[in-house]
């Protein structure tokens, strides 16, 4: 009895969780099936991908440009010691575009765009404008989540990509005109050693983490209880779970991909 | 400046990301997004162990092509070269696979030919090859070599017993020296002569081809002269192989082959014979001679080719498209859609035919009758409903610009179109709806055609429209034409009662 | 028609209605009544789905809703137009983007139509030209009325009020009480309002029901629950009834 009443004690967190990524996976489906009935909300989409992508920019391009830049240096100090500097601008673009591009983006958008759409979702639930939408026979998880978790999947990729670009600027701003590597070399080695697949897989990461992003602030914010103070906490909560996760699942992408 | 919508900026958004990661791509470059343009040979080996498709192919150690397509036919492999536009290959050139470093990638290295031989056409076959050095091949061959020295070695020791021995030794090497020399010396003057004749004969093979069954007395009797002379290349091969397998079999046993006299009387008798007669082909004797070198065959067949052509070509302009497109127009939150059918009689002109299915074509007004205040009051109510509207028009083409002109969606009306990139991307400025009492619809029209049969659309409908009735709208099409309708038709299998 | 009957619903331990039943006849205005927390606005979310009772069943034109799948339960809520009591316009929309909403979701209206339809919806409560300012921008009394322009554009046949004139001074709340009786003549649509205000809900009411520890202690015109003998609603009404404890 006390050692059923132990398991059900030490359980109980493990079954909470799976049980929270049951209900995430269900949002989930839920919003893909009504992202194929229509209407197609594209309005919806196109706002959120203004939200998401758009406004994310500049937020993207300055981590972008100083992780590069910072990759750059770092690594030029590493290779001097045995005079593999002309490695420093292949080694930039490699970690870009597998690793920083992506997953630096994913974490600036779910700080910027993850908590905001938790905060926003969430207020519309305490101020019942979510039983509203339900009222005027509007499915609040086609007008709300798909188009955030369809934005989310599209422009996490396209901001990666800029974020690989403007890294690699970035590097070889740094490397090449700082450090005094010759530029020609640097560029060189980038083109011998960067693969396409290295920049396509980077952004299949990045789409993975836009879905997650997208859906757990969502899920954070369509199931907030407890007014403006639980409108805050969900904001927190859909940083926290989504930075989390992100990781998690770029460890096992990266296993899988490279 | 006015600020930009919403869809402006995610559209801008979008593209800038395309197009970075289309510069990024190109530069990476290793797996261009594209097909290469270029032209393919073809070459067949009897071994590509270790070649990849995207290899590269080299003259000189130049790059000029990659390649293509690996495959299997008749257990040959056969490999498809894409060589790049403006390379010229020689016919008679050599395709080498080598292998760079020891233990390095394959690649393709190609001769650069007789100065004399025609270029390669797309699509032809280069004929000279050289199997890759394979290790192992290698290895066999080294030991296959020691046991036949081994061997003859032995017996050596057992002829040179004394000065007799030592004089027919003698006399055996001066034969074999010999006889290598004049092998040599046949192989080599004939071999590009050979070269010239298959080629010849394939490209002859495929002239035959193309031209159908049209002009039959001619190619009856062109056959008939080629299976006369097939006839007696036959015999001379026939001669040529008996030599061959007799070489094989006595590959252990020299000192043999070397006294049979009458097999190197054989062979050089064979070979001169076939050089006679690819000399009289060079110099046009002989019927196939004739045939290719005459001027006069050669166009012969060359305008019953152009009056083919032209009959074909007549047959080919007569086209019918259908047309399949929806529009979602953003600023209303509905679907346009438009069955399309046109016919082309000639490629500059034609006429179209169009069912549109347009969600708010009509406006339905109904009376409400309600009472206020004990009044009753009438009041309006104004609905869109869904309506069927129709195209016909006539169109004309200049060059890249065209005009059209009939009915646009049950009105009258008038479009430009202007074709770019080989038609693949076209812009379109239609005007319909002509009436007092507001301005004329126009609509802007972008399709862009990424791959055969699909296209995407996107523009802006009705903008000069005073009633806030504009809007941005995007969508995708899929057109068929009439002989992909017939290969779609033929290759479905229908069921039978 | 709406008939509850014997609908009982609990949050934790708290039962707030208790098998309570009630008719609401169609083509007239009902007013609930009832004391602040009694279960005036949980009713009104049951009559239109959002809450399913624990038991009991509800019937929309004899058809009972707590058994509908989502689709089928939409197809019915198309007849209802709601006002909720903190208004719920969306935060991200312009005030005439809401009372837009339902006209853009369910009809094809053109856009010149939809913006007539929303500038005169706005001007009958009160609020002419706002149609372009934010939610966050008005005041309580009037995003109530922005949100009751809303329940009413597209002319449902079933309305409900959740407190309209709650928070509006006397003569705004004279010309909204107008607007329900005019509405409600000109479309003869069923019409339930919760409401605290005992002289409007006489002036407005073809039938009052009282609403007491989660059940309808008494329903009836204007006239019976004048009369009415309860010693609650003597209270309630007409603060009469000393000796009458103040309930739970
Ligand atoms: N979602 C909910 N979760 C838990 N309890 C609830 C919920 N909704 C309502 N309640 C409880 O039910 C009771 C009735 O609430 P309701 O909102 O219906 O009151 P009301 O009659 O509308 O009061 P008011 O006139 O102040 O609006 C309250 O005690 C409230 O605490
Ligand atoms: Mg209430």
């Amino acid at each position: 009895m006390a050692m059923m009443n132990f398991f059900e004690y030490a359980g109980r967190p493990f079954v909470g969780i799976l049980e929270e990524f049951g209900r995430v996976m269900l949002l989930f489906l839920s919003a893909a099936v009504w992202a194929f009935r229509p209407p197609f909300r594209l309005r919806q989409v196109f706002k959120q991908m203004e939200a998401v992508g758009v406004n994310s920019l500049p937020v993207v391009l300055i981590t972008a440009v100083s992780s590069g830049m910072v990759l750059a240096l770092q690594s030029y100090y590493g290779f001097r010691m045995f005079g593999g500097e002309s490695l420093v601008g292949a080694t930039v673009a490699l970690s870009m575009t597998r690793e920083i591009g992506p997953v630096f983006t994913a974490l600036m958008v779910t700080g910027r765009a993850g908590s905001a759409m938790a905060a926003e979702i969430g207020t519309m639930r305490v101020k019942e404008q979510i039983d509203a939408l339900y009222a005027m026979s509007v499915n609040p998880v086609q007008f709300l989540v798909m188009p955030r978790v369809l934005a989310g999947m599209v422009t996490l990729p396209v901001l990666t990509v800029v974020s690989d670009f403007i890294g690699i600027v970035g590097g070889y701003f740094v490397g090449g005109q700082l450090l005094g590597i010759n530029s020609g070399v640097f560029m060189a080695r980038i083109y011998e050693m960067l693969d396409l697949n290295d920049i396509f897989n980077g952004l299949i990461k990045a789409v993975c983490f836009g879905l997650i992003l997208s859906v757990v602030s969502c899920y954070k914010g369509f199931y907030t209880t407890g007014g403006a103070e639980g409108v805050g906490r969900a904001a927190t909560q859909a940083v926290v779970i989504s930075t989390v996760s992100i990781f998690i699942s770029d460890f096992f992408l990266t296993a899988v991909m490279f | 400046m006015t600020k930009l919508t919403v869809e402006a900026k995610v559209g801008v958004f979008v593209v800038m990301g395309i197009v970075i990661l289309g510069y990024m791509a190109m530069k990476v470059g290793k797996l261009s997004l594209m097909r290469e343009k270029g032209y393919d040979v073809e070459v067949f080996f009897d071994s590509v162990s270790g070649l990849a498709p995207d290899v590269p192919v080299e003259i000189a150690g130049v790059e000029v092509g990659r390649v293509r397509d690996i495959s299997l036919v008749d257990g040959m492999a056969r490999v498809v070269l894409r060589i790049k536009p403006g390379v010229k290959i020689k016919k008679d050139a050599k395709a080498v696979i080598r292998t760079r470093g020891i233990l390095g990638d394959k690649y393709i290295t190609l001769g650069k030919g007789s100065p004399s031989a025609p270029d390669i056409k797309p699509g032809q076959r280069l004929w000279r090859t050289e199997p890759a050095m394979d290790l192992d091949a290698l290895m066999g061959t080294l030991q296959d070599v020691a046991a036949d020295i081994k061997s003859l070695s032995s017996s050596l020791t057992g002829v040179l017993g004394g000065a007799e021995g030592k004089a027919t030794l003698k006399a055996i090497f001066n034969n074999f020296k010999e006889m290598v020399q004049t092998l040599n010396n046949t192989v080599q003057k004939n071999r590009d002569n050979i070269d010239v004749i298959v080629a010849n004969l394939t490209d002859f093979s495929k002239t035959l081809k193309e031209l159908g069954g049209v002009n039959v007395k001619d190619i009856q009797k062109i056959i008939e002269n080629l299976s006369q002379a097939s006839d007696r290349l036959g015999t001379v091969m026939e001669g040529m192989n008996r030599i061959v397998s007799r070489v094989n079999a006595g590959k252990g046993n020299i000192g043999r082959l070397l006294n049979e006299e009458e097999a190197i009387d054989n062979l050089n008798a064979a070979l001169a014979s076939l050089r006679e007669i690819s000399e009289k082909i060079n110099q046009g004797q002989g019927t196939i001679g004739k045939l290719v070198n005459e001027e006069e065959t050669a166009e012969k067949i060359n305008t019953a080719l152009t009056g083919i052509n032209d009959y074909l070509q007549k047959q080919e302009t007569f086209r019918t498209y259908v047309d399949y497109r929806g529009e979602y127009l953003f600023e209303h939150e509905w679907a346009k859609s438009y069955f399309t059918l046109r016919i082309q009689p000639k490629e500059d002109k034609y006429y179209l035919f169009q069912v549109v299915d347009d969600p708010a074509g009509k406006e339905k007004v109904t009376r409400i009758r309600r009472e206020v205040d004990g009044q009753i009051v009438e009041e309006e109510r104004v609905e869109l409903e869904d309506e069927l509207k129709f195209s016909a028009q006539i169109a004309k083409r200049y060059y890249n610009l065209g005009l059209r002109g009939g009915f646009f969606e049950s009105t009258g009306g008038v479009a430009i179109d202007y074709y770019l990139l080989d038609d693949r991307l076209t812009f379109s400025l239609e005007a319909f709806d002509f009436d007092w009492e507001d301005n004329p619809h126009l609509k802007f029209i972008a399709n862009f055609s990424p791959i055969h049969h699909i296209y995407l659309t996107a523009g802006y409908d009705d903008f000069i429209n005073d009633e806030g009735q504009e809007s941005f709208f995007l969508g995708a099409g899929i057109q068929f034409a009439d002989e992909d309708i017939k290969t779609l038709i033929t290759n479905v299998p229908i069921p039978t009662h | 028609m709406i008939r509850l009957a014997g609908v009982t619903k609990s949050f934790g331990s708290q039962r707030v209605l208790n098998a309570l039943d009630l008719e609401i006849p169609s083509e007239e205005i009902t007013v609930i009544l009832g004391r602040s927390g009694s279960g005036k606005s949980v009713i009104l979310k049951h009559i239109i789905g959002l809450m399913t009772p624990d038991s009991g069943k509800i019937y929309i034109n004899d058809k009972d809703i707590t058994r509908l799948n989502e689709r089928e339960l939409n197809e019915v809520r198309k007849q209802f137009g709601m006002l909720f009591q903190d208004a719920a316009l969306f935060d991200s929309m312009t005030v005439g983007e809401n009372v837009a909403f339902p006209l853009v979701e369910h009809t094809r209206l053109p856009k010149k139509e939809i913006q007539r339809i929303v500038e005169e919806k706005l001007r009958q409560v009160g609020l002419p030209g706002v149609a372009e300012k934010m939610p966050s921008e008005l005041s309580g009394g009037m995003r109530k009325r922005a949100g009751l322009a809303r329940a009413i554009a597209l002319d449902p046949k079933i309305i409900l009020f959740d407190e309209p004139i709650t928070g509006l001074d006397p003569i705004m709340s004279d010309a909204i009480d107008d607007l329900i009786v005019n509405t409600q003549r000109q479309t003869r649509a069923t019409c339930v309002v919760i409401s605290h205000d005992i002289a409007s809900t006489f002036k407005i009411a073809h039938n009052i029901a009282m609403l007491y520890e989660g059940q309808i202690i008494e329903f009836g015109s204007p006239e019976a629950i004048r009369n009415s003998s309860h010693p609650f609603i003597r209270q309630f009404i007409k603060r009469e009834a000393p000796g009458w404890n103040a309930g739970p």
